[in-house]
């Protein structure tokens, strides 16, 4: 890794470790999403010192343009939530929370001193659009086309629930009702 | 090339860039505007801002105005016989008339008409001048600059109620996105430094440094940042600047700046993904992502990407979708005053609101801009090649009566090749903006209904059809 990509990996990781901070920390929705915001781009910094250009540009692309939108979005649509101080938890569950964080924070220390890995330099073209469309199409073209089927079939699922009844279904219900009302009013007749 | 040369390069890049697109297409198209609906509605239109001269300098002026009615005559009387001498030299089997050359007398028809031109303009000027008492409007060019200064020493203001942080970056989002998707356009071909005035051949792979050393010229890309994924980066960028406008309604703590966030982010990101997919059949004929490589692609096939059949309706398509993502009429629902005031700008005052409308103009540059990369050959100008003009066939005109002639190859200098290039790439910008500057004052407004199903159930599928047509034709072609 050259010392520019070092300098801009330090860079990138502070500025993601601000906006998590900052997603986590803010009582307001919407400086939440925005704190996410610069999380994301942060990473596709991150993206770039691996040479990952494509990926770089894919994150903000999907998640800066369209999944944060869609959380803006989302929050505007419902209105800011209630400024609620969340309540105190007890003791021993702060406590347990400080002792997960600890050791996660522990295990990963741990697992970068041992691992003495050097940098090795990317072939030629890797992750750029023709290098990953390549790995794509060519060795790993099946499971590529089972995920867009699931995504599709995911779509497809997501619309039969959300939609509202459509015009003809209406009026079938309509008809059904009316018919129920007949027969239960021609019953008491009898 | 030391890192200092570069870092300087690209600054001189982006200093261009910014001052093409924020200080002259920006004003002049907020003028056009102006001027065009002005036009239309039969009002005065911008005018009044102009730089007051003081009255002895209009008296001057009054003074020479005969003298340059003198002076137009006599130039065009000056050319007119020179015509008469040269239709004289034609008729007669003669060299001379006066002891003077046929060469001189076209010489003298060209000089005094472009001093006779020059004069009627002057005089035109002029009278304008004294006419109106020493204002210099400048055809109210200047309006956009006293624009600027009004918005910059206006009251800030911000609603007591309003997130003053997210109020404030929002502007700041919807510009610095809109200027930053410029990094990747080229504006003319490889600049090669050493040759700048020497004539560069046309057709080699590596060019030779021209100063006798033997190296490789150095090469400079006219575009500020050469990447591989290109226009990926552009939509990347314009994708985050759905967010701007979405914050800065949510933030104004006002319903009608909400409903306009609202509209805004949802057209912006429905249109996005159409306008996505209405240029995939150029990267399928083009076979690159780069711009740069797009328009070379353009340069050496001799065509124009909307000439290519399936690219012309991908063309119409995007130009559609574009205005769409502008915001701008007959799309501008979040905006719609008719309905929500100002939309989400109905809280903005001062130099935040002028940030959002500058956003707004250097989209509509940026889109033109992409366009005129995608579909219309970006810098490329007919027959002009590295080397010069090189117009089809051999031929040579001779002019009657001298020794002048014109070539089908004429060669021009280096700097000559990449100054015309960039003059034709803003020309095609600028002609660009004039057509979506016609449609916003001829169309009216669409409800909010019809732009989400013309983008959903209209664009989407027929660019959708349209990638599948072109797959076809590129399938059958090679």
């Amino acid at each position: 890794m050259t010392d520019a990509k070092f300098l801009l990996f330090f860079f990138c990781a502070a500025i993601a470790l601000a906006g998590a901070i900052g997603t986590i920390a803010s009582k307001l929705p919407l400086r939440a999403a925005m704190s996410l915001l610069v999380t994301i781009i942060a990473l596709a910094g991150l993206y770039l010192t691996l040479d990952a250009q494509l990926l770089a540009a894919i994150q903000v692309l999907v998640y800066a343009g369209a999944v944060v939108v869609l959380f803006v979005f989302v929050i505007m649509l419902i209105g800011p939530a209630p400024e609620t101080s969340s309540a105190p938890g007890s003791v021993v569950w702060r406590m347990l929370s400080l002792v997960g964080i600890a050791m996660i924070t522990a295990t990963f220390a741990f697992s970068f001193v041992d691992v003495a890995s050097t940098w090795v330099a990317p072939p030629a073209g890797f992750g750029t659009v023709r290098g990953v469309a390549g790995e794509m199409y060519t060795k790993a073209l099946v499971p590529f086309e089972i995920v867009a089927m699931t995504l599709t079939t995911a779509i497809v699922g997501a619309l039969a629930i959300a939609r509202s009844k459509t015009a003809s279904e209406l009026a079938e219900m309509k008809r059904r009702r009316v018919a129920e009302d007949a027969s239960a009013a021609a019953q008491p007749a009898e | 090339m030391d890192l200092f040369t570069q870092i300087l390069l690209a600054i001189a890049k982006i200093l261009f860039v910014v001052i093409v697109a924020v200080g002259a297409f920006a004003p002049v198209l907020l003028w056009a505007e102006r001027r065009q609906s002005a036009m239309m509605q039969d009002r005065v239109g911008p005018h009044r801002a102009h730089i007051p001269l003081p009255r002895s300098v209009v008296e001057g002026l009054r003074l020479t105005l005969k003298p340059l009615e003198a002076g137009i005559f006599g130039s065009f009387f000056a050319a007119g016989l020179a015509i008469v001498a040269l239709v004289i030299l034609l008729l007669s089997s003669r060299e001379t008339l006066f002891g003077q050359e046929a060469k001189t007398y076209y010489l003298a028809v060209v000089g005094f008409g472009i001093l006779g031109v020059l004069a009627r303009v002057g005089h035109k000027v002029h009278g304008g001048i004294v006419e109106s008492g020493g204002k210099i409007a400048l055809l109210g060019l200047l309006h956009p600059l006293a624009d600027a200064i009004k918005m910059i020493f206006k009251e800030d203001f911000v609603p007591p109620k309003a997130d003053k942080l997210l109020f404030s970056i929002a502007p700041i989002l919807t510009m610095v996105t809109a200027i930053a998707a410029f990094a990747v356009v080229p504006f003319a071909d490889t600049l090669f430094l050493e040759c700048a005035t020497d004539v560069v051949p046309r057709d080699v792979a590596t060019v030779m440094a021209c100063d006798g050393s033997g190296g490789v010229a150095t090469a400079i890309p006219m575009q500020i940042a050469s990447l591989d994924i290109g226009i990926l980066f552009i939509f990347a960028i314009a994708g985050t600047g759905v967010v701007g406008a979405a914050i800065g309604g949510y933030s104004s703590d006002n319903k009608y700046s909400l409903m306009g966030g609202l509209r805004a982010a949802s057209q912006m990101v429905s249109y996005e993904v159409a306008l996505g997919l209405t240029i995939v059949p150029c990267f399928m004929i083009y076979d690159s992502l780069r711009l740069e490589e797009i328009v070379m692609w353009q340069h050496e096939a001799g065509i124009w990407g909307i000439f290519i059949p399936p690219l012309t309706i991908a063309c119409v398509l995007y130009l559609f979708a574009a205005i769409a993502e502008t915001k701008r009429v007959p799309f501008d629902l979040p905006e719609g005053e008719s309905e929500l005031v100002g939309g989400y700008l109905t809280e903005y005052s001062g130099m935040k609101f002028g940030m959002f409308f500058a956003g707004e103009f250097v989209e509509v540059v940026v889109l033109g801009a992409l366009a005129t990369v995608l579909f219309f050959g970006g810098w490329d100008v007919p027959f002009l090649y590295r080397s010069g003009f090189d117009l089809p066939g051999t031929w040579e005109l001779v002019i009657p009566m001298t020794d002048w002639v014109i070539q089908d190859t004429i060669a021009l200098q280096h700097w000559a090749v990449i100054v015309i290039q960039v003059i034709a790439f803003l020309l095609k910008i600028a002609i660009l903006m004039w057509l979506q500057l016609m449609i916003r004052w001829t169309l009216p407004r669409f409800r909010y209904d019809q732009i989400m199903k013309v983008c959903w159930k209209g664009l989407l599928p027929l660019s959708i059809a349209n990638i599948l047509l072109t797959g076809i034709i590129v399938l059958l072609w090679t």
